[in-house]
Protein backbone atom coordinates (compact mmCIF):
# COMPACT_ATOMS: atom_id res chain seq x y z
CA UNK A 1 0.00 0.00 0.00
CA UNK A 2 2.85 2.48 0.88
CA UNK A 3 4.13 1.56 -2.52
CA UNK A 4 1.30 2.61 -3.79
CA UNK A 5 0.94 5.65 -2.35
CA UNK A 6 4.58 6.96 -3.15
CA UNK A 7 3.91 5.90 -7.02
CA UNK A 8 0.35 7.68 -7.07
CA UNK A 9 2.42 10.76 -5.50
CA UNK A 10 5.61 10.84 -7.79
CA UNK A 11 2.80 10.03 -10.29
CA UNK A 12 1.16 13.33 -9.03
CA UNK A 13 4.21 15.37 -8.78
CA UNK A 14 5.42 14.41 -12.26
CA UNK A 15 2.44 15.33 -14.40
CA UNK A 16 4.41 14.05 -17.53
CA UNK A 17 3.34 12.53 -20.90
CA UNK A 18 3.45 8.73 -21.24
CA UNK A 19 2.83 7.32 -17.71
CA UNK A 20 0.66 4.12 -17.67
CA UNK A 21 -0.89 2.05 -15.44
CA UNK A 22 -0.87 -1.90 -15.05
CA UNK A 23 -4.47 -2.95 -15.76
CA UNK A 24 -6.33 -3.91 -12.60
CA UNK A 25 -6.10 -7.96 -11.31
CA UNK A 26 -2.47 -8.24 -13.18
CA UNK A 27 -1.21 -7.40 -9.56
CA UNK A 28 1.98 -5.39 -8.97
CA UNK A 29 3.62 -8.46 -7.45
CA UNK A 30 4.72 -10.85 -9.98
CA UNK A 31 7.88 -12.77 -9.59
CA UNK A 32 9.09 -13.76 -12.92
CA UNK A 33 11.79 -15.97 -11.68
CA UNK A 34 11.72 -19.66 -11.29
CA UNK A 35 11.04 -21.27 -7.79
CA UNK A 36 14.57 -21.88 -6.91
CA UNK A 37 15.99 -18.95 -7.53
CA UNK A 38 16.04 -15.53 -4.89
CA UNK A 39 12.54 -13.95 -4.81
CA UNK A 40 12.92 -10.84 -7.71
CA UNK A 41 11.72 -7.56 -7.07
CA UNK A 42 8.54 -5.82 -8.51
CA UNK A 43 7.72 -3.05 -10.28
CA UNK A 44 5.14 -0.96 -8.95
CA UNK A 45 2.60 -0.54 -11.63
CA UNK A 46 2.80 2.64 -12.52
CA UNK A 47 5.31 4.07 -15.13
CA UNK A 48 5.96 6.39 -17.79
CA UNK A 49 7.82 6.46 -21.23
CA UNK A 50 11.44 7.00 -19.36
CA UNK A 51 11.06 4.08 -17.31
CA UNK A 52 10.48 1.19 -20.08
CA UNK A 53 13.36 2.53 -22.56
CA UNK A 54 15.57 2.49 -19.54
CA UNK A 55 14.89 -0.74 -18.26
CA UNK A 56 14.40 -1.64 -22.37
CA UNK A 57 18.12 -0.33 -22.79
CA UNK A 58 19.10 -1.80 -19.62
CA UNK A 59 18.13 -5.31 -20.29
CA UNK A 60 20.41 -5.27 -23.64
CA UNK A 61 23.55 -3.33 -21.39
CA UNK A 62 23.25 -6.27 -19.24
CA UNK A 63 23.55 -8.87 -21.60
CA UNK A 64 26.39 -7.06 -23.22
CA UNK A 65 28.32 -6.75 -19.52
CA UNK A 66 27.47 -10.23 -19.07
CA UNK A 67 28.88 -11.63 -22.35
CA UNK A 68 32.24 -9.77 -21.97
CA UNK A 69 32.54 -10.74 -18.05
CA UNK A 70 32.58 -14.16 -18.95
CA UNK A 71 35.51 -13.88 -21.41
CA UNK A 72 37.15 -12.02 -18.22
CA UNK A 73 36.18 -15.11 -16.01
CA UNK A 74 37.89 -17.10 -18.39
CA UNK A 75 41.17 -15.25 -19.47
CA UNK A 76 42.23 -12.23 -16.90
CA UNK A 77 45.39 -13.13 -15.24
CA UNK A 78 45.26 -11.20 -12.04
CA UNK A 79 42.35 -12.50 -9.35
CA UNK A 80 41.22 -8.95 -8.84
CA UNK A 81 40.19 -8.87 -12.22
CA UNK A 82 38.83 -12.61 -12.76
CA UNK A 83 36.86 -11.85 -9.18
CA UNK A 84 35.57 -8.97 -10.46
CA UNK A 85 34.33 -10.22 -13.65
CA UNK A 86 32.96 -13.13 -11.70
CA UNK A 87 30.53 -10.73 -9.35
CA UNK A 88 29.76 -8.50 -12.59
CA UNK A 89 28.42 -11.95 -14.36
CA UNK A 90 26.11 -12.69 -11.22
CA UNK A 91 25.01 -9.77 -10.13
CA UNK A 92 24.04 -8.68 -13.60
CA UNK A 93 22.14 -11.98 -14.36
CA UNK A 94 19.70 -10.87 -11.09
CA UNK A 95 19.40 -7.68 -12.70
CA UNK A 96 18.57 -9.25 -15.43
CA UNK A 97 16.08 -11.27 -14.28
CA UNK A 98 14.02 -8.70 -12.22
CA UNK A 99 14.04 -6.37 -15.56
CA UNK A 100 12.55 -8.73 -18.10
CA UNK A 101 10.06 -9.61 -15.09
CA UNK A 102 9.09 -5.88 -15.01
CA UNK A 103 9.05 -5.69 -18.71
CA UNK A 104 6.46 -8.45 -18.57
CA UNK A 105 4.05 -7.18 -15.32
CA UNK A 106 4.05 -3.98 -17.87
CA UNK A 107 3.20 -5.73 -20.98
CA UNK A 108 6.57 -4.28 -22.57
CA UNK A 109 8.66 -5.86 -25.24
CA UNK A 110 12.10 -6.45 -24.55
CA UNK A 111 12.97 -4.47 -27.41
CA UNK A 112 15.69 -4.87 -29.80
CA UNK A 113 19.11 -3.27 -28.16
CA UNK A 114 21.07 -2.48 -31.48
CA UNK A 115 17.74 -0.20 -32.67
CA UNK A 116 16.96 1.17 -29.53
CA UNK A 117 21.13 2.62 -29.51
CA UNK A 118 20.46 3.36 -33.16
CA UNK A 119 17.11 5.54 -32.47
CA UNK A 120 19.45 7.62 -29.52
CA UNK A 121 22.31 8.51 -31.87
CA UNK A 122 24.69 6.40 -29.90
CA UNK A 123 27.29 3.76 -31.19
CA UNK A 124 27.64 1.55 -28.15
CA UNK A 125 30.80 0.48 -27.55
CA UNK A 126 30.18 -3.49 -27.11
CA UNK A 127 29.09 -5.64 -29.75
CA UNK A 128 29.44 -9.24 -30.45
CA UNK A 129 32.21 -8.85 -32.86
CA UNK A 130 34.09 -6.10 -30.32
CA UNK A 131 33.81 -8.88 -27.54
CA UNK A 132 34.60 -11.83 -29.81
CA UNK A 133 37.80 -9.84 -30.60
CA UNK A 134 38.92 -10.05 -27.01
CA UNK A 135 39.36 -13.29 -27.12
CA UNK A 136 42.12 -13.53 -29.68
CA UNK A 137 44.15 -11.06 -26.78
CA UNK A 138 45.81 -12.75 -23.95
CA UNK A 139 48.12 -11.90 -20.91
CA UNK A 140 48.40 -8.20 -19.71
CA UNK A 141 47.21 -7.06 -22.96
CA UNK A 142 43.72 -9.05 -22.39
CA UNK A 143 43.46 -7.60 -18.98
CA UNK A 144 44.42 -4.28 -20.21
CA UNK A 145 41.84 -4.44 -22.75
CA UNK A 146 39.18 -6.58 -21.05
CA UNK A 147 38.96 -3.52 -17.69
CA UNK A 148 38.89 -0.76 -20.76
CA UNK A 149 35.94 -1.99 -22.23
CA UNK A 150 34.27 -3.00 -19.01
CA UNK A 151 35.05 0.90 -17.15
CA UNK A 152 33.94 2.27 -20.28
CA UNK A 153 30.73 -0.48 -21.09
CA UNK A 154 29.74 0.57 -16.86
CA UNK A 155 30.49 4.31 -17.63
CA UNK A 156 27.71 4.33 -20.22
CA UNK A 157 25.18 2.29 -17.58
CA UNK A 158 25.91 5.43 -15.21
CA UNK A 159 24.99 7.84 -17.92
CA UNK A 160 21.58 6.14 -18.65
CA UNK A 161 20.98 5.47 -15.06
CA UNK A 162 21.25 9.35 -14.17
CA UNK A 163 19.03 9.81 -16.97
CA UNK A 164 16.34 7.47 -15.80
CA UNK A 165 16.78 9.49 -12.05
CA UNK A 166 15.83 12.22 -13.81
CA UNK A 167 13.46 11.33 -16.26
CA UNK A 168 11.55 8.09 -14.61
CA UNK A 169 9.04 8.09 -11.82
CA UNK A 170 8.09 4.49 -11.35
CA UNK A 171 10.15 4.04 -7.70
CA UNK A 172 11.30 1.03 -8.24
CA UNK A 173 12.84 1.84 -11.64
CA UNK A 174 14.61 4.86 -10.44
CA UNK A 175 15.89 3.28 -7.14
CA UNK A 176 17.16 0.57 -9.21
CA UNK A 177 18.67 3.13 -11.44
CA UNK A 178 20.70 4.77 -8.11
CA UNK A 179 21.86 1.68 -7.23
CA UNK A 180 23.39 1.29 -10.76
CA UNK A 181 25.07 4.75 -10.29
CA UNK A 182 26.74 3.58 -6.82
CA UNK A 183 27.81 0.21 -7.93
CA UNK A 184 29.20 0.47 -11.39
CA UNK A 185 31.21 3.67 -10.13
CA UNK A 186 32.34 1.41 -7.45
CA UNK A 187 33.89 -0.86 -10.06
CA UNK A 188 34.94 1.57 -12.40
CA UNK A 189 37.01 2.83 -9.35
CA UNK A 190 38.02 -0.63 -8.89
CA UNK A 191 39.09 -0.90 -12.50
CA UNK A 192 40.96 2.64 -12.79
CA UNK A 193 43.10 0.96 -9.88
CA UNK A 194 43.67 -1.78 -11.37
CA UNK A 195 44.58 -0.29 -15.47
CA UNK A 196 46.59 3.10 -13.84
CA UNK A 197 47.96 1.91 -10.64
CA UNK A 198 47.18 2.66 -7.16
CA UNK B 1 11.40 29.87 -59.41
CA UNK B 2 9.83 31.20 -56.24
CA UNK B 3 8.98 27.28 -55.18
CA UNK B 4 13.06 26.36 -56.22
CA UNK B 5 14.16 28.97 -54.38
CA UNK B 6 11.93 27.62 -50.80
CA UNK B 7 13.24 24.56 -51.63
CA UNK B 8 16.73 25.27 -51.78
CA UNK B 9 16.00 27.25 -48.65
CA UNK B 10 14.77 23.99 -46.94
CA UNK B 11 17.72 22.09 -48.25
CA UNK B 12 19.91 24.66 -46.82
CA UNK B 13 18.47 24.24 -43.56
CA UNK B 14 17.62 20.90 -42.99
CA UNK B 15 21.23 19.90 -42.59
CA UNK B 16 22.14 22.54 -39.97
CA UNK B 17 19.13 21.16 -37.90
CA UNK B 18 20.30 17.87 -38.30
CA UNK B 19 24.16 18.69 -37.19
CA UNK B 20 23.26 21.01 -34.84
CA UNK B 21 20.95 18.67 -32.68
CA UNK B 22 23.43 16.16 -31.52
CA UNK B 23 25.40 19.12 -29.17
CA UNK B 24 25.60 18.99 -25.66
CA UNK B 25 23.67 15.60 -25.82
CA UNK B 26 26.50 13.53 -27.55
CA UNK B 27 25.73 9.57 -26.62
CA UNK B 28 29.51 8.82 -26.69
CA UNK B 29 31.96 10.20 -24.17
CA UNK B 30 35.78 9.50 -23.58
CA UNK B 31 38.62 10.18 -21.11
CA UNK B 32 42.32 9.78 -20.36
CA UNK B 33 42.35 6.58 -17.84
CA UNK B 34 46.04 5.63 -17.95
CA UNK B 35 48.11 7.44 -16.50
CA UNK B 36 45.31 8.29 -14.15
CA UNK B 37 43.88 11.96 -15.54
CA UNK B 38 42.21 14.36 -13.24
CA UNK B 39 38.79 13.44 -14.10
CA UNK B 40 40.16 9.57 -13.76
CA UNK B 41 41.04 10.32 -10.12
CA UNK B 42 37.96 12.01 -9.55
CA UNK B 43 36.08 8.04 -10.63
CA UNK B 44 39.09 5.99 -8.66
CA UNK B 45 38.08 8.39 -5.31
CA UNK B 46 41.61 9.82 -4.65
CA UNK B 47 40.36 12.81 -4.91
CA UNK B 48 37.02 13.36 -2.88
CA UNK B 49 33.38 13.91 -4.23
CA UNK B 50 33.18 16.80 -2.40
CA UNK B 51 35.65 18.21 -4.60
CA UNK B 52 35.70 16.75 -7.83
CA UNK B 53 31.20 16.75 -8.07
CA UNK B 54 29.93 15.30 -11.37
CA UNK B 55 33.27 13.93 -12.56
CA UNK B 56 33.46 11.32 -9.61
CA UNK B 57 30.14 9.53 -11.66
CA UNK B 58 31.18 10.88 -15.28
CA UNK B 59 34.53 11.17 -15.70
CA UNK B 60 33.99 10.41 -19.40
CA UNK B 61 31.88 13.90 -20.12
CA UNK B 62 33.59 16.98 -19.63
CA UNK B 63 32.67 18.06 -23.05
CA UNK B 64 32.60 21.25 -24.73
CA UNK B 65 33.30 23.16 -27.91
CA UNK B 66 36.45 21.94 -29.94
CA UNK B 67 39.12 24.48 -29.53
CA UNK B 68 39.36 25.10 -25.99
CA UNK B 69 42.66 25.07 -23.57
CA UNK B 70 41.16 23.68 -20.01
CA UNK B 71 40.19 20.30 -18.24
CA UNK B 72 36.31 20.84 -17.59
CA UNK B 73 35.39 21.74 -21.56
CA UNK B 74 34.02 24.91 -20.02
CA UNK B 75 31.12 22.50 -18.90
CA UNK B 76 30.00 24.31 -15.62
CA UNK B 77 29.31 20.78 -13.34
CA UNK B 78 32.73 19.46 -14.17
CA UNK B 79 34.18 22.95 -13.30
CA UNK B 80 36.46 21.82 -10.29
CA UNK B 81 38.85 19.59 -12.82
CA UNK B 82 39.69 23.15 -14.18
CA UNK B 83 41.15 24.22 -10.45
CA UNK B 84 44.94 23.58 -10.43
CA UNK B 85 44.43 23.94 -6.17
CA UNK B 86 42.56 20.69 -5.73
CA UNK B 87 45.12 17.76 -4.71
CA UNK B 88 45.61 15.94 -8.09
CA UNK B 89 48.53 13.04 -8.24
CA UNK B 90 51.15 14.51 -10.49
CA UNK B 91 52.43 11.50 -12.75
CA UNK B 92 56.94 11.51 -13.14
CA UNK B 93 57.28 11.07 -16.27
CA UNK B 94 60.39 11.05 -19.05
CA UNK B 95 60.49 12.51 -22.50
CA UNK B 96 57.89 10.32 -24.04
CA UNK B 97 54.36 9.26 -22.75
CA UNK B 98 52.00 6.78 -22.88
CA UNK B 99 48.68 7.42 -22.58
CA UNK B 100 45.19 5.39 -23.10
CA UNK B 101 41.52 6.68 -23.63
CA UNK B 102 38.66 4.64 -22.16
CA UNK B 103 35.23 5.42 -24.18
CA UNK B 104 31.97 4.70 -22.98
CA UNK B 105 30.79 4.44 -26.81
CA UNK B 106 32.69 5.26 -29.86
CA UNK B 107 32.37 8.14 -31.83
CA UNK B 108 33.72 8.61 -35.36
CA UNK B 109 37.01 10.86 -34.31
CA UNK B 110 38.37 13.89 -36.50
CA UNK B 111 41.61 13.67 -34.09
CA UNK B 112 43.52 13.84 -30.97
CA UNK B 113 45.09 16.62 -29.73
CA UNK B 114 48.02 17.36 -27.05
CA UNK B 115 48.87 20.42 -25.34
CA UNK B 116 51.20 22.13 -22.70
CA UNK B 117 50.53 25.48 -22.90
CA UNK B 118 49.76 26.41 -25.94
CA UNK B 119 51.89 24.25 -27.52
CA UNK B 120 50.82 21.16 -29.01
CA UNK B 121 53.10 18.16 -28.49
CA UNK B 122 50.77 15.45 -30.08
CA UNK B 123 48.59 15.26 -32.48
CA UNK B 124 46.85 11.44 -33.86
CA UNK B 125 44.84 11.43 -36.59
CA UNK B 126 41.43 10.00 -36.64
CA UNK B 127 40.38 9.84 -39.93
CA UNK B 128 36.52 10.02 -38.88
CA UNK B 129 36.65 6.11 -38.33
CA UNK B 130 35.76 4.59 -34.81
CA UNK B 131 38.68 4.45 -32.08
CA UNK B 132 40.33 1.29 -31.31
CA UNK B 133 39.97 -0.67 -28.35
CA UNK B 134 42.28 0.40 -26.13
CA UNK B 135 43.40 3.84 -27.85
CA UNK B 136 46.77 4.23 -26.83
CA UNK B 137 49.16 7.20 -27.83
CA UNK B 138 52.64 7.86 -27.54
CA UNK B 139 53.47 11.51 -27.43
CA UNK B 140 56.85 13.32 -27.68
CA UNK B 141 57.45 15.80 -24.69
CA UNK B 142 61.13 16.96 -25.40
CA UNK B 143 61.71 20.69 -24.51
CA UNK B 144 59.34 20.55 -21.26
CA UNK B 145 60.59 19.84 -17.62
CA UNK B 146 59.23 20.18 -14.12
CA UNK B 147 55.39 20.21 -13.64
CA UNK B 148 53.60 20.53 -16.27
CA UNK B 149 49.32 20.22 -17.04
CA UNK B 150 48.99 18.24 -20.37
CA UNK B 151 45.57 18.66 -22.16
CA UNK B 152 44.25 15.52 -23.73
CA UNK B 153 41.82 16.50 -26.47
CA UNK B 154 39.70 14.25 -28.63
CA UNK B 155 37.97 15.69 -31.27
CA UNK B 156 34.89 13.98 -32.02
CA UNK B 157 33.75 14.15 -36.11
CA UNK B 158 29.40 14.22 -35.33
CA UNK B 159 29.06 16.34 -33.67
CA UNK B 160 30.98 20.38 -32.66
CA UNK B 161 32.08 19.05 -29.15
CA UNK B 162 35.24 17.83 -28.05
CA UNK B 163 35.74 15.79 -24.75
CA UNK B 164 38.74 17.07 -22.23
CA UNK B 165 41.04 15.75 -20.16
CA UNK B 166 44.29 16.93 -18.14
CA UNK B 167 46.89 15.00 -16.60
CA UNK B 168 49.31 16.90 -14.38
CA UNK B 169 52.78 15.46 -15.02
CA UNK B 170 56.45 15.95 -13.58
CA UNK B 171 58.76 15.43 -16.43
CA UNK B 172 62.11 15.39 -16.10
CA UNK B 173 64.76 12.31 -14.87
CA UNK B 174 65.27 11.61 -18.91
CA UNK B 175 65.27 8.28 -20.55
CA UNK B 176 61.69 6.57 -21.54
CA UNK B 177 58.93 5.64 -19.24
CA UNK B 178 57.84 2.58 -18.06
CA UNK B 179 54.53 1.04 -19.09
CA UNK B 180 51.66 3.56 -17.62
CA UNK B 181 51.03 1.48 -14.49
CA UNK B 182 54.17 1.99 -13.03
CA UNK B 183 54.56 5.84 -13.99
CA UNK B 184 52.98 7.46 -10.39
CA UNK B 185 55.04 7.49 -7.45
CA UNK B 186 52.03 8.12 -4.95
CA UNK B 187 51.85 5.55 -2.41
CA UNK B 188 48.82 3.23 -2.56
CA UNK B 189 45.94 4.41 -1.01
CA UNK B 190 45.12 3.36 2.62
CA UNK B 191 41.83 1.66 1.54
CA UNK B 192 41.32 -1.92 1.49
CA UNK B 193 42.10 -3.41 -2.23
CA UNK B 194 40.98 -5.68 -3.94
CA UNK B 195 44.92 -7.32 -4.63
CA UNK B 196 44.78 -8.23 -1.20
CA UNK B 197 42.22 -10.68 -2.13
CA UNK B 198 43.21 -13.89 -0.43
CA UNK B 199 44.66 -12.21 2.67
CA UNK B 200 42.03 -9.99 3.90
CA UNK B 201 39.31 -12.34 4.20
CA UNK B 202 37.59 -10.71 7.54
CA UNK B 203 37.21 -12.71 10.54
CA UNK B 204 33.52 -14.43 10.43
CA UNK B 205 30.81 -12.57 11.76
CA UNK B 206 32.16 -9.47 10.88
CA UNK B 207 30.36 -6.38 9.69
CA UNK B 208 30.01 -6.13 6.28
CA UNK B 209 31.77 -2.73 5.06
CA UNK B 210 32.43 -1.37 1.21
CA UNK B 211 35.82 -2.12 -0.07
CA UNK B 212 36.50 -5.26 1.62
CA UNK B 213 37.60 -8.64 -0.23
CA UNK B 214 35.37 -11.51 0.77
CA UNK B 215 36.04 -14.51 -0.08
CA UNK B 216 33.20 -17.15 -1.22
CA UNK B 217 32.49 -18.58 2.32
CA UNK B 218 33.14 -16.32 4.74
CA UNK B 219 30.47 -14.77 6.60
CA UNK B 220 29.28 -11.08 7.67
CA UNK B 221 26.35 -9.25 9.53
CA UNK B 222 24.14 -6.63 8.30
CA UNK B 223 21.36 -5.27 9.68
CA UNK B 224 20.76 -7.95 12.55
CA UNK B 225 21.63 -10.53 10.24
CA UNK B 226 23.81 -12.82 9.46
CA UNK B 227 25.03 -13.17 5.22
CA UNK B 228 27.67 -15.86 3.61
CA UNK B 229 29.22 -14.78 0.83
CA UNK B 230 28.74 -16.79 -2.40
CA UNK B 231 31.17 -15.90 -4.65
CA UNK B 232 34.33 -13.82 -4.58
CA UNK B 233 34.83 -10.32 -4.67
CA UNK B 234 35.61 -6.69 -3.42
CA UNK B 235 32.10 -5.00 -1.75
CA UNK B 236 30.83 -1.61 -2.75
CA UNK B 237 27.74 0.72 -2.24
CA UNK B 238 24.97 -0.36 -3.78
CA UNK B 239 26.09 -4.28 -3.24
CA UNK B 240 24.84 -4.61 0.79
CA UNK B 241 24.37 -8.25 1.17
CA UNK B 242 20.26 -7.67 1.66
CA UNK B 243 20.44 -6.10 -2.14
CA UNK B 244 22.57 -8.75 -4.05
CA UNK B 245 21.23 -12.20 -3.45
CA UNK B 246 23.85 -13.46 -5.91
CA UNK B 247 26.66 -12.07 -4.12
CA UNK B 248 24.94 -13.05 -0.45
CA UNK B 249 22.81 -16.12 1.05
CA UNK B 250 21.22 -15.43 4.16
CA UNK B 251 21.91 -17.78 6.83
Amino acid sequence: MKRLVIAVAVLALAGCGGEAVVPEGQGAHGHGASSAAPPVPAASARFNDADVMFVQMMVDHLQLGISLSQVGLAKATTQEAKDLAGAIDVTQREELTMLKSWLKLWGKPEGDGANLHAAHGGQPLLDDKVINETKEKSGAEFDQLFLNLMTGHQGAGVEMALTEKKEGMNPETTAYAERVVNTRQGQISQMLKIIGGA
Amino acid sequence: MKLMRKAALVMAVVPAIVFITPVGSANAHGYVSSPASRSAQCARGDVSVDLCGQAKYEPQSAEGPKGLKNCSGANGAFAPLDNDGLPWKVTNTGQTLSLTWTFTARHATRDYEYFIGGTRVGYVAGNNQQPNNPTTHTINLAGFSGRQKLYAIWNISDTVNAFYSCIDLNIGGGGTTPPPTSTTTTPPPTTTTSSTTTTQQPPAGGTWAPNTSYAAGSTVTYGGSTYRCRQAHTSLNGWEPPNVAALWEKV
